[in-house]
């Protein structure tokens, strides 16, 4: 539905399209799996290149002065063309190591990833945070800045640079840059051929000039940079969703069975319709909540309810598209599946469905009244 | 950060913040108390105070034009008039005269008409009902047989109508009938009708609803005399005169605020009960409320494009499939909640009023069959949204 776009952001969005359609693509992503990529440098490169990064970041220091809402217009058009390439990640790095007050230790390590000569991407495993859980995974020594442990499920740690790295060290959190050199990574493939990966410390040194922020503010940025990554992923599964269905009715307005094409028939019409309206919300929901996000006036739960109910629809609108698409829905060879695999990848990447759907319960019980 | 789940009833607009707090002030001052929290549905001359008094105060159509005794409003206000009544418990006037008759009245009434027609409506003097349905004619509404015969000056009327809400309770009814039985297609032979229900020739029979009240009636028409005058648009032309309507409608009746109301109710029975301890409540609890969050969202992006003449044409349906399914699965909520006391006829008592979980989840039966079943709508979408092939 239209979003009452600016002229300005009308013109982003269009640029973005074209950009992902030339980039990406179900054939660009089979080439990608079968050369073992979790990345396309190729896009990447273009996306650097037409500063989409640049949308988070503040004009000071390099940046457009935009929010997440407009970065999201990018996002979408990814999904929705497969595109392998650490947008979100990257962009909330930047968006996160422009906030830090104080930003002499980040100017050199955003002034690269915005150029693209360094690629960042967070480290991260205390969404529990949000709602007061504590990560367990990583100890700091904050006398001798040195940090021990493991994060699991991190994206694209074949590719990164530099771990920008969220440390829960009890009363004093630390968001610290850390090198690739410095870290072990165990790579692990996933379905749809982008990667998760084990980053390691081993008494890594962590030195003073790498320290984006500490204390509050750590948590508040750490915090803040979790809820960018969720509501990325969100906007790149809407867009997702909404090519899978498109894909589909494109096939049952094609396919004959007893003599006409099922998508006459009203059981597939009433599923399409249902994929429609999922998608129709989710962007609704998806695009207010970052609009509030920007403004500075979301509730955490608003987070929460958009990255569970984008990561719902989409499974169920990719499901739905295979079982529409029949026995050819279950090879190899048709491109709806890989719709299917990368909705599973990112519906599980930064807390699926019942994870924020938890995650919501705690955030809105012990605060909600019968205010209404 | 405190949680309600009404914070996407936000307005952008700061008028319409303003005409916000305008309104909750007034409503808190004159709704009589008696009107709100009622668990069985209050019948339309029990309201006409009410409505007078919202009539008297300028706010009873303020989506109709200013000439025409409106407030020339934007929908959001509409919206607003409508959240805040609603917020407090409160019933919102019957629409059948302001929201459905009245405005094809404006649109295609003849100036006689308007000036019979329209000041009763605000008044709210006369109850309308709305003649559609009939027992052979459901979702299949152009099959309807009610004919009426042109005889001299006069149309005369034969045939049956049903599932009429506030039937037994109107004044006058506007009625789809058949005048032209050789047309084809077939509703190109239906005509728009002004029935004074007094008539001779007519007999109401209320009808008993699932919920235990009467909320409609069916209607018997022999050889009853309508003058011709009565015509709304030209004979024959009923069927496009109706569909005029078929859109702002929505917007009152799908709004997020009745699912926002049940689960805040389910939300207290579940205290009551016990249930808000349970794992699988809290579940299905933060489920809905998801949908709610997101369904708000749409709902308030569909009124500001509405307001701006670009509502896409799948709005007015998407509105009515999810308002009514998400309401549904609200009050099935509030019983699941209520645990032994969700079968209960009778009221329970939570706080310092009554709920009733039963007759919450009957009432929300009627949601997803009346005015199009969700299933009409979902073809509806299929074929003019989606472009699936018949």
């Amino acid at each position: 539905m239209d979003l009452l776009l600016t002229e300005q952001q009308s013109l982003f969005a269009e640029t973005a399209a074209r950009l992902c359609l030339d980039h990406g693509g179900p054939r660009r992503l089979r080439a990608l799996r079968a050369a073992g990529a979790e990345m396309d440098g190729e896009a990447w490169r273009a996306a650097v290149k037409a500063e989409w990064l640049a949308t988070v970041v503040a004009e000071a220091h390099g940046g457009q002065g935009l929010g997440a809402f407009d970065l999201a217009l990018s996002l979408e058009q990814a999904g929705r063309q497969l595109l392998m390439i650490p947008l979100v990640e990257a962009a909330a790095a930047a968006w996160t190591m422009s906030r830090a007050a104080d930003m002499s230790r980040a100017s050199g390590a955003l002034a690269d990833l915005l150029r693209g000569s360094r690629l960042i991407v967070p480290a991260t495993e205390a969404a529990s945070w949000r709602y007061g859980g504590r990560a367990a995974g990583l100890h700091y020594d904050h006398r001798d800045g040195v940090l021990d442990g493991s994060i699991p499920f991190v994206a694209y740690g074949r590719s990164a640079d530099t771990f920008l790295v969220v440390i829960d060290a009890g009363a004093r959190p630390v968001l610290a840059m850390v090198p690739r050199g410095d870290v072990s990574v165990v790579i692990e493939g996933n379905v749809d051929g982008s990667t998760s990966s084990k980053v390691t410390f081993a008494k890594v040194h962590v030195p003073a000039e790498n320290v984006i922020a500490t204390g509050a503010e750590a948590r508040k940025l750490a915090v803040q940079m979790q809820e960018f990554l969720m509501l990325g992923a969100a906007a790149e599964l809407a867009g997702l969703a909404a090519a899978a269905l498109e894909v589909t009715l494109d096939y049952v307005k094609l396919r004959q069975q007893f003599g006409k094409p099922i998508g006459s028939f009203q059981v597939l019409q009433h599923r399409a319709v249902n994929g429609f309206i999922d998608i129709e919300l989710n962007r609704s929901l998806v695009y207010r909540v970052l609009a509030a996000y920007d403004a500075g006036e979301h509730h955490p739960a608003m987070v929460s309810a958009a990255k569970a109910r984008a990561s719902r629809a989409a499974l169920e609108i990719t499901r739905a598209a295979l079982q529409m698409h029949g026995a050819i829905g279950y090879t190899e060879e048709h491109d709806i599946g890989l719709y299917y695999k990368r909705a599973m990848v990112l519906a599980a990447r930064y807390g699926g469905e019942l994870s924020h759907a938890g995650a919501f319960s705690t955030l809105t019980h012990e605060s909600a009244g019968a205010a209404a | 950060m405190g949680w309600d789940n009404t914070t996407l009833f936000v307005d952008d607009d700061p008028a319409d913040r303003a005409f916000r707090a305008e309104v909750r002030d007034w409503i808190a001052r004159n709704l009589p108390a008696e009107l709100c929290n009622r668990s069985i549905r209050i019948d339309p001359p029990e309201l006409k105070p009410w409505h007078r008094k919202l009539y008297e105060r300028g706010w009873i159509a303020p989506h109709w034009p200013k000439d025409h005794g409106g407030m020339g409003a934007t929908l959001t206000q509409q919206i607003i008039l409508f959240e805040e009544i609603s917020r407090v418990g409160a019933p919102t006037p019957y629409p059948h005269g302001l929201n459905f008759i009245g405005p094809l009245i404006i649109d295609a009434g003849t100036p006689a008409q308007k000036a019979k027609h329209l000041p009763p409506i605000l008044t709210g003097e006369t109850t309308w009902c709305q003649g559609y349905s009939e027992a052979g004619a459901g979702s299949d509404l152009a099959s309807l047989a009610t004919r009426a015969e042109l005889d001299g000056d006069d149309l005369v009327v034969n045939g049956h109508k049903m599932w009429t809400t506030n039937g037994h309770f109107a004044d006058w009814m506007f009625a789809l009938v058949r005048t032209d039985p050789k047309a084809q297609p077939r509703h190109a032979g239906i005509s728009m009708l002004l029935i004074d229900l007094t008539s001779p020739g007519i007999t109401v029979k209320p009808i008993q609803t699932i919920k235990g009240d009467a909320e409609f009636a069916e209607e018997f028409f022999v050889d009853v005399r309508v003058p011709r005058e009565n015509l709304l648009g030209a004979l024959n032309d009923g069927w496009k005169v109706a569909n005029r309507l078929l859109g702002s409608e929505r917007f009152t009746t799908g709004h997020p605020r009745n699912a926002a109301v049940l689960l805040n109710k389910a939300r207290e029975v579940a205290e009551l009960t016990g249930a808000m301890r349970e794992g699988g409540f809290l579940q299905k609890l933060a489920t809905l409320e998801i949908e709610l969050l997101a369904f708000s969202a749409y709902y308030r992006h569909a009124a500001a494009l509405h307001g701006r003449n670009r509502a896409p044409f799948s709005m007015a349906p998407v509105i009515k499939i999810v308002g009514g399914e998400l309401g549904q699965r609200a009050s099935e909520l509030l019983v699941e909640a209520a645990g032994g006391f969700g079968p209960l006829a009778g009221d329970l008592t939570v706080g310092n009023h009554a709920v009733n979980p039963a007759a919450e989840m009957f009432e929300m039966r009627r949601v997803t069959v009346g005015s199009g079943a969700v299933e009409i709508q979902r073809n509806i979408i299929a074929k003019r949204v989606l472009g699936l092939p018949s």
